[in-house]
């Protein structure tokens, strides 16, 4: 079908015209993208040079490599979960509660109820999957924001974490199955990081090149748009919240293998990591969307960063300090970035923060 | 016009220049408007329009050699406190009020409170009341902003813009304030400007609605690549002259040859009803272009939305070919070919921040046999598309919002084309795109008819309607009423049956 154009000319001299003001700067901006899609990495490389000459005998260590590798693992797999729930365009406030509560489930199960091992971690995968379920299902079916559902969920799992534990007592003695699921270090890559590269490679697939992610980076960036374009939207926000608690379930399986004992506290601190990281994630290597190996990446910046610090004799208030700065900075530069790029809100920060569109339609 | 006169005028342009890196956006233009006189800005999205506006509003710096002056006295340019010290007031698109407020907490700001220390609500509603009541605008001061009609909420921006003394000796610019308001509802604002420079005001008012000049300015100037290419009064312009002027080229290339429809049915509904339409019913043929009148409150506003699944439907049935369809969603509507346009193309026809292959591919992504997303088959794919609908720039990487409406409209018509629609329903398919790209999408819409589809377009602009389609149905209380065709089919006549059909029989 070809479409007559005697326009031709007119049109193209209105849109030039129109375009005055953006096709000059869009070529230097394409060239400061070109730096800044990969600036994480550079700062990366800044990190590890001037921890090396400020304390290359701490610093610079195959154990430092590995200890960074291995930890951050968990943090890469939770992170890579909350990716699927923020480009759906919901925020999942629960997931660090639940990391907890994954850990408490599985520890209680293997070293109270003596459940085997396997058993013991398809419960807690199923509970976490349940937890999921519940938050979709509070936002898809009866509409509530998921900021306000999931911190709601969030205080829950936490009642349940403090019964379990008869408020706050730590549970250990599991068998050598369990925890040698975190341990080995084949060829010295810990084992954590093998999983985190397996997991991330099948989520950039789900994300970047099968039409279930595109379809839920849509919903995340016009949710109204993408219902109109035959989206299920609904799904797609379910989705995302399934994979999130989906992905801290695992990470608290790992990390009660790793510690080899359950902390009540274990999933606070991942929280703010986690949303840096995925955040930062979006000023890297896809600017704008929130992506895989961009928050990867960002999380490897953050943690290099710390251990840089924790190593040089800094003390325990310079993680949060750190993590704190690094996520107020990531999200600036997004927001700051959209606006350069003269469209509106690329993050669903902005409009979708705080409130869910009413549901305009009901879907039958 | 001799010097002396000029004296008297309320602002007096000349020899404005505004070079861009690369571009030149105005190009030495002069323009006078007389205190009183109500004076029309027309061009295309690109013509220099908003480049003017800018400078005058202080925002822009003009190139050397240009001036300004109001009402006798030269404007120091690029500057917008001189701006507004020299009684120029702007409304622009998006009025720049507060919606969660009422109408007295809008009015006053910008300007401000009657009082200093102490705010008396009773005192603060007796003057706006006042302020509105001289206007005779009408409108409830007490009620919430994001509560009004958007004809009334350009109201009361424009009675805030006039406040405070400046309405005898000022000059009021209105930047397209129709472009979002329904046809049916700018009596009332078209009745508050005139009221406006009666009293003295000059007002400088940018539209892209032809119509509209006629409806209400004195004098009219268009603009094309930086030149005013014409500058007349209105009583000696005609409407085509106008269109020949704004596109550069004569008015018979405007409108596309009407298509013949085919015999066989493509898309009937019967009974159809939502929350404003009540048992509609009607048939379209395919290769038929068929438009939708109707006053606003009509039905006319559910009846592309119902068809595309897009708002639930409280009863009636659809039958597309074969298929008898009883209830519809967006995904249903898209897999028998149904391709929905909206009218609010920021947050529903296209996601704004994905790029032009995103939106292109998103309602049917093809993978390959693996499952695998190849973004090279897809950006290939898309460019196809944009070739076909000449979509400027044809890079499909673009984000999809920095195009211009025009070229927005055309890459969705190009995702529908793409998934083999059948049946097009558009939602004021032209409102706020320049008068060059709605020929482009004229152009389409006639070329997918003349392909065999149907194509249903309800739109408030008459003019267009009669212009396009081959026939018209005008809604009446949520029920089709009168349907126009052939000769009887005229702007003026769909407004008479849209009108007619709202007093009760």
């Amino acid at each position: 079908m070809s479409v007559d154009v005697p326009a031709g000319p007119v049109e193209a001299s209105a849109g030039d015209a129109a375009d005055g003001g953006l096709t000059h700067p869009r070529r230097s901006l394409a060239d400061r993208l070109g730096l800044g899609r990969l600036s994480g990495v550079y700062v990366w490389g800044l990190f590890i040079v001037i921890y090396a000459i400020w304390i290359p005998h701490t610093f610079l260590t195959l154990a430092t490599l590995q200890s960074v590798a291995g930890d951050q693992a968990i943090t890469g797999i939770v992170a890579i979960g909350l990716v699927f729930a923020l480009a759906a365009g919901a925020f999942d406030l629960s997931f660090a509660t639940l990391l907890t509560m994954a850990s408490v489930i599985c520890g209680s199960m293997m070293s109270v109820w003596h459940v085997p091992s396997g058993l013991a971690i398809l419960a807690t995968l199923a509970a976490g999957v349940m937890v999921g379920v519940i938050n979709g299902l509070l936002v898809t079916r009866v509409g509530i924001s998921s900021i306000v559902a999931t911190l709601g969920m969030s205080s829950l799992i936490q009642a349940v974490i403090d019964r379990v534990t008869n408020g706050g007592q730590f549970i250990t003695g599991f068998p050598r199955s369990f925890t040698d699921l975190a341990s080995p270090e084949p060829f010295g890559v810990p084992v954590l990081a093998i999983y985190l590269v397996v997991i991330a490679f099948a989520a950039w697939y789900l994300l970047e090149h099968a039409p279930f992610g595109r379809r839920l980076q849509a919903t995340g960036a016009g949710a109204d748009a993408a219902r109109l374009a035959g989206v299920n939207t609904d799904r797609m926000v379910f989705a995302g919240l399934v994979a999130s608690s989906t992905a801290a379930t695992i990470g608290g399986i790992l990390v009660t293998s790793q510690i080899g004992s359950v902390s009540p506290t274990v999933g606070t601190g991942y929280l703010l990591p986690v949303f840096a990281a995925v955040f930062l994630g979006t000023t890297q290597l896809k600017v704008g969307r929130f992506n895989v190996w961009g928050t990867i990446v960002a999380i490897y910046l953050l943690a290099t960063g710390v251990k840089g610090l924790q190593l040089g004799g800094g003390e325990g208030w310079i993680t949060d300090a750190f993590n704190g700065v690094a996520l107020l900075l990531a999200v600036s530069l997004a927001v700051i970035g959209q606006r350069r790029q003269g469209g509106s809100r690329l993050l669903p920060s902005g409009g979708r923060l705080l409130r869910r569109r009413p549901r305009s339609a009901s879907t039958p | 016009m001799n010097d002396a006169a000029s004296a008297s005028e309320g602002l007096v342009v000349r020899g404005l220049s505004k070079t861009f890196p690369g571009q030149v956006a105005l190009a030495g233009v002069g323009l006078r408007l007389r205190a009183g006189e109500v004076h029309a800005l027309l061009g295309q999205n690109g013509s220099g329009k908003s480049t003017l506006i800018k400078i005058l509003a202080g925002v822009y710096q003009p190139d050397p050699g240009g001036t300004v002056t109001v009402n006798g006295a030269s404007l120091a340019l690029g500057s917008a406190v001189a701006a507004h010290h020299a009684g120029l007031r702007f409304i622009h698109q998006d009025l720049g009020l507060v919606p969660t407020l009422d109408v007295v907490d809008n009015l006053a700001l910008g300007q401000r409170y009657q009082a200093r220390w102490w705010l008396s609500a009773r005192r603060e509603a007796a003057a706006a009341r006042e302020l509105l009541a001289d206007l005779d605008a009408g409108i409830d001061v007490g009620a919430l902003v994001g509560r009004l009609s958007a004809a009334e909420r350009t109201i009361v921006a424009v009675a805030r813009a006039v406040r405070g003394g400046v309405s005898s000796s000022g000059v009021l610019v209105l930047d397209e304030p129709t472009a979002s308001l329904p046809a049916a509802e700018t009596g009332r604002l078209f009745r508050l400007v005139r009221t406006v420079a009666e009293r003295g005001t000059a007002v400088l008012y940018v539209t892209h609605r032809i119509s509209e000049v006629f409806a209400l300015a004195d004098r009219v100037t268009v603009l094309r690549d930086g030149h005013a290419v014409l500058s007349a009064p209105v009583g000696e312009v005609s409407h085509d002259l106008l269109v020949e002027h704004i596109v550069g080229r004569p008015i018979e290339e405007f409108y596309p040859q009407v298509p013949v429809p085919g015999a066989d049915i493509a898309l009937a509904v019967r009974d159809l009803a939502t929350a404003r339409l009540r048992e509609l019913s009607f048939a379209v043929h395919r290769g038929e272009i068929v438009g939708v009148a109707g006053i606003s409150g009509s039905g006319r506003e559910d009846v592309a939305p119902a068809l595309a699944g897009a708002i639930p439907w409280a009863g009636g049935q659809m039958t597309l070919g074969e298929r008898v369809i009883g209830r519809l969603d967006p995904a249903v509507a898209i897999s028998l070919g149904i391709a929905y346009l909206p009218h609010d193309r920021k947050r529903e026809s296209a996601i704004p921040a994905f790029t032009v292959r995103e939106n292109l591919t998103l309602p049917r992504l093809r993978t390959t046999r693996g499952g695998w997303l190849s973004l090279r088959q897809e950006r290939a794919d898309a460019e196809c598309w944009l070739d076909r609908l000449a979509v400027r720039p044809a890079d499909a990487e673009r984000v999809f919002a920095t195009l211009s409406g025009g070229n927005q409209q055309k890459v969705v018509l190009a995702r529908w084309m793409r998934c083999g629609a059948t049946a097009f329903v558009l939602d004021e398919p032209t409102q706020g795109v320049d008068v060059g790209a709605k020929s482009m999408i004229y152009q389409s819409l006639t070329e997918a008819a003349r392909q065999g589809a149907a194509v249903i377009v309800a739109s408030s602009d008459n003019e267009e309607l009669a212009r396009l389609c081959d026939r018209v149905i005008v809604l009446h209380d949520g029920r089709a009423g009168a349907e126009l065709h052939g000769s009887a089919l005229t702007a003026d006549s769909i407004a008479r049956q849209a009108l007619a059909a709202a007093v009760p029989a």
